[in-house]
C-alpha cells in the first residue's frame, strides 16, 4: 500500500481543516510564504539553540510553516490508547523492579531483562511510588490508517521545549492561520504539569523543593533542559549542586542546604549515583546516595532512573502479552511489527523477508537502527553471523511507510514528506493527560524513523483542532496554588553564583585591557613620542604586561618590532588575550543562560558575535591601522558597559546580580591599585606625568579639572583615585560597593567578609592623609608603592575568601579499594 | 565449627575529609549452613547517619554518612560465626551442564532467578578468549559438577597466586594472558568463563580461615578479604561454592559476607569522599577457629 496522505479522508476527499489552512497559507502568495519561512528560521536561530548545542553556528532546529493537523476526535482516540500503553509500561516496570511475575510466568525471557545495562539492580525492591511521570511515544500512521508506535520514550523524552518554541514562533509569524482554526493551546499542559510537581513536592513539611537535573551545559540537550525548567518553574541543577545528607537530597545553595523533594531527571539513569551504579562511578557522574534517598522516600525522582529500561526496542514484541498478564487487557495501540531475535520463532519470522527490516539493538532504544536494505552484502553476512551467535542482542522492526503531509520544499513547491510524531503524556494524579500537540519530525530521504530525535531536523508543529470549543484532554483550568513569595539571594546554587562572579570579573578584565590598550595605542599613534610621553608609555606597557597582554620580555629586551605591532597581534591573534577573554565571557554567558533574561542573553550573544566579526575583519591586512585597533578597543568597552547597563536595568537586584557586581568591583579595585602603583613608579620629578596618567586611566581627568583646574598634585589625585568613594572608577568606590554587596549577601548574620574591607578603606584614607602631611608630596607619593602593592595582595586574599565562603564545590570522589588476596 | 572473625579497614587521608558516604557489605549472611552468633560493627568517627538495608541480592548493607571533618576512617567488624560442613552432591547425580544452560535460558519459574547470573555484569563480561580457555573442561553431556570442579582445579594448577601483578581494576584479558593474579581475579575469570558457557555464576565475598587445622596445609588469601565462585547446579542442588584460589569445594572453612554478580555489587567497603587529598588504605582479616 502507498503511504497514507494526511490531507485526504478515507474516501480520498481533501479534509476540511486542511483545506482552510492551506487556503489561507497559499493565499499569502509564494513570495510571502518564503519570507515567513525565513522568519521562522531566524526566530528559532535567535533563541540560541544552535549556540548551546555546539560552538559551530551551522546546525539548528527548524520548523516548517505548514503544521500537522489532527482533529480532536482522532487525537483523543490516539492518546487514550497511548495512555493505556503508558499504564502497561508503568506496571511492567513496577513488576520487574518488584515481584518479577513476568519472569516467573515466562512472559519475558531473562535475557531481555537481566542483560540490559539500563536495568538497575540497585533499585529492585525499592518502594518507588512511581516509575514514570512523563511518557512519550514516537508514532506514525500506517497506510491502513491506523497509528503505530515506533518507539516508547520512558527515560527523559526530548522535544517538549521545542513544542513550546515551535508554537510560540508559529503564533508570531503566522497569526492568520490561527484565526481560521480553533487550535488547542499547549501551555495549559505545562501549567498542569507544574501543578502536579508542586503537589508531589508538598508532601513534606518543608517548603517544596523542585529541581530539574541536567548533565550540564556540555550536554547536547542543555538548551532544552533550561527552557523546560523555565516553563515549569524549576531550578536547574547539576550533579555538583546536589548532596545527600541525613538520607535526603539537598541543593548546595549560598544560604546552605535546601531540600529537594522532586527531581525532574534529564540525566542518564545509569549515571545518577556513583555509590551504587558502576557506570556512574566510571563516568564520575551522579550524586552519591541519591538512590538511597529515593529508597528512603525523601525524594521522588521522575522519571525514576530505573525507567530507562523500558525503552528497549525488543520489549515491543512482548507488550501485548505483558498487557494481558498484568492488566488482563488487550494492548490497544500496537507497535510497528517487532521481533526479538533471541527467540527462534521470531527470528525465523523476521528473516523470511529481511529486506523490510531495520535491525536494532534489542536493549538500547537510542542506538541507531540499521535498515537491511542499506547494508552491503558483507554487512548482511556479518549481521547474520552475529544474529546466529547472539540473537538475544537484536530486535528487528518492520516500519511501514509513514503517512505524508505537505512540506515547503527547496523551491516554491510543496512536497509530501513522511512524518513521525512524538506525543507526550504526564501522570497528573488521576491518570495520563496528553499534551494537545506534539512534535512531528519530517523524514528526509533515507532517514530512519527509529532512534533519537536528531539535533538538526525539520519539524512540524502539531495542531489539535477543537471541534466543540472544549480543551482537549480536559482539566487544565485547575487553580494553581499560590507560590510563596521569595526574594532572597540564598536560593542561588553555589555553582551559578561562582559563574556570575567570574562573569563580572572577566567582563571587567576585558574592560581593563581594552582601556589600557587603547590608551597606549593613542600615544603610539602620534609618531615619535615626546619626552613626557616616554614614561607614560613605559607605565602603560608595565600595566599591560601585568594584565597579560604584553610579555615581560617585550618591555626589557631590545625589540625588532614595535609595541604597536605587538598590540595589533594581541588583538587579532586567535590565541591572543582579547580572543581568549571574549571566549571566556561567551562561555560564562552561555552557562548562565538559564539565569539571564532571554533578551539579555540574546543581546550579549549578538554583541559578542559582532565583536568576533570585528576582530576577524582586522586580521586582513599586514599592517593594521592604529585607529581601527582603537575602534575595536572602544567596542569592547562599549560591550562591557552595555552588559553592566542591562544588569542594572533588567536583572533583579539579588542573587546573580550581586555576584556579577561583586566580581566587577573586586576586579576593578585590583586594576586601579595596580595602575596607580605603576603610575607612581617614577622618579619624583616625573611624578606629575604619572599622576596625569592615573587620572586618565581612571576616567577621572575631567572630574579632577573641575575640582583642581590644571594643578596636578599627588594628594588630591590620590584622594580622587584612591579614597573618594563617590568616584565610580576609583578604588574607594569599589571597596565601599564590595563591602555593601558582601553585607547584603551575609544577610546581617555573616559579616565576616564585609569586615575584611574596612582596614583596606582605612588604609586608602591613611595614604592620602600621609601625603597631605608630607613635606614633599612627590617623594612621599613615590614611597607609596609598597603600600599599594599590599592593597593588591589583600584584594587577592579577599577574592580567595569569597571563593571559599561561597563557591567551594569540590566534587566528591571514590575512596580507594583494598586489593583482595 | 565456630569462628571468631575480625576485619579491620582503615582509611588515612592527607587532608581532612569534609563529607563522606560509605556503603558497606560487611555483615555475614545468615544461611542454612552459616549462623551469625554475635556481631559488632565499630565505626570511627561516629557517623551522623547509619542505616542498614537489604540489597536486591539479599545481602545486608550498611550505609554510613559522615558529615564532620575527619582525617581517618575506620570500620572494624567482629563476629562469632558458626559454619556447618556442606556436603556437595555426588557429581554423577548432577545434570548435564547443557541442561542447566537450557533451563536458565528458557527462564520461567525454574530458572529465571539463577539466569540473572548468566549475563555480563559491571566487572565481568564474557569474552572469546575466556570462553576458549574454559571450553575444554566442558565435554558434551558431562555432569555440571564434574565440569566445574575440573575447571576449579585447572585454574589452581595453571595460574600463579601473586599479589603484585593485579589490582582491583585489572582487565580479565590481562589476568588470563599472564596466568597470574589473586582470588578476585581467579573468581572473576571463572565467572566470566562459566557465563560464556551459559551457566549461572555468582561472586562470593567473604573470608577463609587464617590458620589451617593441625596437619592441614596453609590456605591462600587468608589474611585479607577472600573471594570465590558460587555456581547454580539446577533446582535440586541449588548453589554450590567453588574456590579456584585453593582448588576447593567450599565446606566449612569459609565465611560468606555477600553474594553478587561480581565484586562491584558486594565490595566490603566502598565510598565517596569530599576533600581528603591522598588516601592510604589498610585492612586486615583474622578468622580463627574457637571451637570445633
Amino acid at each position: 500500500m502507498p503511504p497514507r496522505d494526511e490531507l485526504l479522508d478515507d474516501k480520498g476527499r481533501l479534509r476540511g481543516p486542511w483545506r482552510r489552512m492551506l487556503g489561507t497559507l497559499l493565499g499569502l502568495g509564494t513570495e510571502a510564504l518564503r519570507e515567513r519561512r525565513a522568519e521562522i528560521d531566524r526566530a528559532l536561530a535567535d533563541i540560541g539553540a544552535p549556540a548551546v548545542f555546539a560552538r559551530q553556528e551551522a546546525a539548528h532546529w527548524r520548523c516548517d510553516p505548514i503544521p500537522l493537523l489532527l482533529t480532536e476526535t482522532e487525537f483523543g482516540d490516539l492518546t487514550a490508547r497511548l495512555a493505556q500503553r503508558a499504564t502497561v509500561i508503568e506496571h511492567m516496570l513496577a513488576d520487574l523492579y518488584g515481584p518479577r511475575r513476568l519472569l516467573d510466568l515466562g512472559v519475558l525471557p531473562p535475557a531481555l531483562v537481566y542483560a540490559s545495562p539500563f536495568y538497575l539492580h540497585a533499585l529492585r525492591g525499592a518502594a518507588v511510588p512511581r516509575q514514570m511521570g512523563l511518557y512519550a511515544a514516537d508514532v506514525l500512521r500506517a497506510p491502513d490508517g491506523t497509528w503505530r508506535v515506533v518507539a516508547d520514550r520512558t527515560a527523559a523524552a526530548a522535544g517538549l521545549a521545542y513544542v513550546l518554541e515551535n508554537r510560540r514562533v508559529m503564533a508570531r509569524v503566522l497569526p492568520e492561520l490561527f484565526r481560521h482554526l480553533d487550535v488547542a493551546e499547549v501551555r495549559p499542559f505545562f501549567d498542569a504539569w507544574a501543578d502536579r510537581l508542586q503537589h508531589l513536592a508538598q508532601a513534606g513539611q518543608d517548603a517544596p523543593g523542585l529541581a530539574l537535573l541536567t548533565p550540564g551545559h556540555e550536554d547536547a540537550r542543555w538548551f532544552e533542559h533550561v527552557m523546560l525548567a523555565r516553563a515549569l518553574g524549576l531550578a536547574v541543577v547539576e550533579d555538583d549542586d546536589l548532596t545527600v545528607r541525613d538520607g535526603a537530597l539537598w541543593v548546595k545553595s549560598l544560604r546552605g542546604l535546601q531540600r529537594v523533594h522532586v527531581l525532574l531527571r534529564r540525566q542518564d539513569g545509569r549515571h545518577t549515583d556513583p555509590l551504587e551504579l558502576h557506570d556512574a562511578a566510571v563516568a564520575h557522574s551522579g550524586t552519591p546516595g541519591l538512590l538511597h534517598a529515593m529508597r528512603n522516600g525523601t525524594v521522588q525522582v521522575l522519571n525514576a532512573p530505573s525507567s530507562d529500561f523500558a525503552e528497549a526496542p525488543a520489549l515491543a514484541a512482548f507488550l501485548p502479552q505483558i498487557a494481558r498478564a498484568l492488566l488482563g487487557e488487550d494492548l490497544s495501540l500496537a507497535s510497528v511489527p517487532t521481533y526479538w531475535l533471541g527467540d527462534p520463532g521470531q527470528r525465523a519470522a523476521a528473516l523470511t523477508d529481511p529486506e523490510t527490516i531495520i535491525l536494532r539493538n534489542a536493549l538500547d532504544g537510542n542506538a541507531p537502527g540499521r535498515p537491511w536494505q542499506l547494508m552491503s552484502q558483507a554487512g548482511r553476512a556479518a549481521a547474520l553471523a552475529e544474529i546466529g551467535a547472539h540473537g538475544e542482542r537484536y530486535a528487528a522492526t518492520m516500519v511501514p511507510p509513514a503517512s505524508a503531509a505537505p512540506c515547503t520544499g527547496e523551491g516554491d513547491t510543496l512536497e509530501p514528506r513522511g512524518l513521525v510524531v512524538r506525543l507526550f503524556l504526564i501522570a497528573d494524579g488521576q491518570g495520563w493527560r496528553a499534551l494537545p500537540g506534539g512534535l512531528a519530525r519530517v523524514l528526509g530521504e533515507g532517514d530512519i524513523p527509529t532512534g533519537p530525535l536528531p539535533r538538526e531536523a525539520l519539524s512540524k508543529d502539531v495542531w489539535v483542532l477543537r471541534e466543540e470549543g472544549d480543551i482537549v484532554g480536559g482539566g487544565g483550568n485547575l487553580a494553581a496554588p499560590a507560590l510563596p513569595i521569595r526574594r532572597v539571594a540564598g536560593d542561588l546554587p553555589s555553582r551559578v553564583a561562582d559563574n556570575f562572579y567570574w562573569f563580572g570579573r572577566y567582563l571587567e578584565r576585558l574592560d581593563n585591557i581594552s582601556r589600557l590598550t587603547r590608551t597606549l595605542l593613542a600615544r603610539l599613534a602620534r609618531g615619535a613620542p615626546l619626552p613626557h610621553e616616554v614614561p607614560e608609555i613605559a607605565t602603560l606597557s608595565a600595566c599591560l604586561a601585568e594584565a597579560g597582554v604584553l610579555n615581560q620580555e617585550h618591555l626589557t629586551e631590545k625589540l625588532d618590532y614595535s609595541l604597536a605591532q605587538l598590540l595589533a597581534a594581541a588583538i587579532t591573534g586567535d590565541a591572543g588575550p582579547f580572543a581568549r577573554m571574549i571566549l571566556r565571557v561567551q562561555g560564562l554567558a552561555d552557562r548562565l543562560r538559564d539565569r539571564l533574561s532571554g533578551e539579555m542573553h540574546q543581546s550579549i550573544r549578538h554583541s559578542l558575535r559582532s565583536l568576533k566579526g570585528a576582530r576577524m575583519a582586522l586580521r586582513g591586512g599586514r599592517r593594521v591601522e592604529a585607529g581601527l585597533l582603537m575602534d575595536f578597543c572602544g567596542r569592547c568597552l562599549e560591550f562591557s558597559a552595555t552588559v553592566a547597563g542591562y544588569a542594572a536595568e533588567n536583572m533583579v537586584r539579588g542573587g546573580g546580580r550581586l555576584f556579577l557586581d561583586l566580581g566587577r568591583r573586586v576586579e576593578r579595585a585590583q586594576a586601579v591599585a595596580n595602575h596607580l602603583r605603576h603610575a607612581l613608579d617614577q622618579p619624583p620629578v616625573r611624578i606629575e606625568a604619572g599622576l596625569a596618567l592615573a587620572l586618565e586611566l581612571c576616567d577621572s581627568t575631567i572630574t579632577y579639572r573641575s575640582r583642581y583646574l590644571n594643578v596636578v598634585q599627588p594628594a588630591p589625585v590620590l584622594d580622587l583615585v584612591l579614597s573618594d568613594d563617590g568616584n565610580p572608577r576609583g578604588l574607594g568606590y569599589q571597596l565601599t560597593q564590595a563591602r555593601m554587596l558582601l553585607a547584603v549577601l551575609g544577610g546581617g548574620e555573616d559579616a565576616e567578609l564585609a569586615l575584611l574591607l574596612d582596614p583596606l578603606a582605612a588604609e586608602t584614607r591613611l595614604i592620602v592623609a600621609d601625603l597631605v602631611a608630607a613635606s614633599d608630596q612627590a617623594d612621599a607619593a613615590a614611597a607609596m608603592m609598597p603600600r599599594l602593592h599590599a592593597i593588591e595582595t589583600e584584594l587577592a586574599a579577599l577574592s580567595d575568601a569569597i571563593t571559599s565562603r561561597y563557591f567551594t564545590l569540590l566534587p566528591m570522589r571514590a575512596t580507594g579499594q583494598m586489593v583482595l588476596a | 565449627m565456630i569462628y571468631f572473625l575480625r576485619h579491620e579497614t582503615k582509611h588515612e587521608y592527607g587532608h581532612k575529609v569534609d563529607v563522606a558516604a560509605h556503603l558497606l557489605h560487611l555483615t555475614p549472611l545468615q544461611l542454612p549452613w552459616q549462623r551469625v552468633l554475635q556481631m559488632h560493627l565499630h565505626v570511627e568517627p561516629e557517623p551522623s547517619r547509619l542505616v542498614t538495608e537489604v540489597d536486591c541480592f539479599g545481602n545486608a548493607t550498611t550505609w554510613l554518612f559522615l558529615d564532620a571533618p575527619h582525617a581517618q576512617f575506620q570500620a572494624v567488624l567482629e563476629a562469632r560465626v558458626e559454619v556447618a560442613p556442606r556436603v556437595p552432591p555426588a557429581p554423577a547425580a548432577t545434570q548435564a551442564w547443557e541442561d542447566i544452560a537450557a533451563t536458565v535460558r528458557a527462564g520461567g519459574p525454574a530458572g529465571h532467578r539463577a539466569a540473572e547470573f548468566t549475563f555480563a555484569s559491571p566487572m565481568v563480561a564474557p569474552f572469546a578468549a575466556v570462553h576458549d580457555y574454559v571450553r575444554p573442561s566442558f565435554a558434551a553431556g558431562m555432569p555440571v559438577f564434574t565440569a566445574i570442579h575440573a575447571l576449579t582445579l585447572r585454574i589452581k594448577r595453571e595460574f600463579a597466586f601473586r599479589t603484585d601483578v593485579t589490582e582491583v581494576g585489572t582487565p580479565l584479558a590481562k589476568v588470563l594472558a599472564q596466568r597470574a593474579g589473586v582470588c578476585q581475579d581467579f573468581s572473576h575469570l571463572m565467572i566470566a568463563g562459566l557465563r560464556s558457557m551459559g551457566l549461572p555464576a555468582r561472586y562470593a565475598s567473604g573470608y577463609i580461615r587464617t590458620r589451617p587445622p593441625p596437619g592441614g596445609k596453609p590456605l591462600c588469601g587468608a589474611d585479607q578479604s577472600h573471594a570465590w565462585v558460587s555456581c547454580w547446579l539446577g533446582a535440586e542442588h541449588g548453589w554450590i561454592d567453588f574456590d579456584p584460589t585453593n582448588a576447593l569445594v567450599v565446606s566449612d572453612e569459609h565465611v560468606v559476607l555477600a553474594y553478587g554478580r561480581d565484586f562491584a555489587d558486594v565490595s566490603p567497603v566502598s565510598g565517596v569522599i569530599l576533600g581528603g587529598g591522598t588516601q592510604k588504605i589498610q585492612s586486615g582479616v583474622d578468622l580463627t577457629e574457637i571451637s570445633p
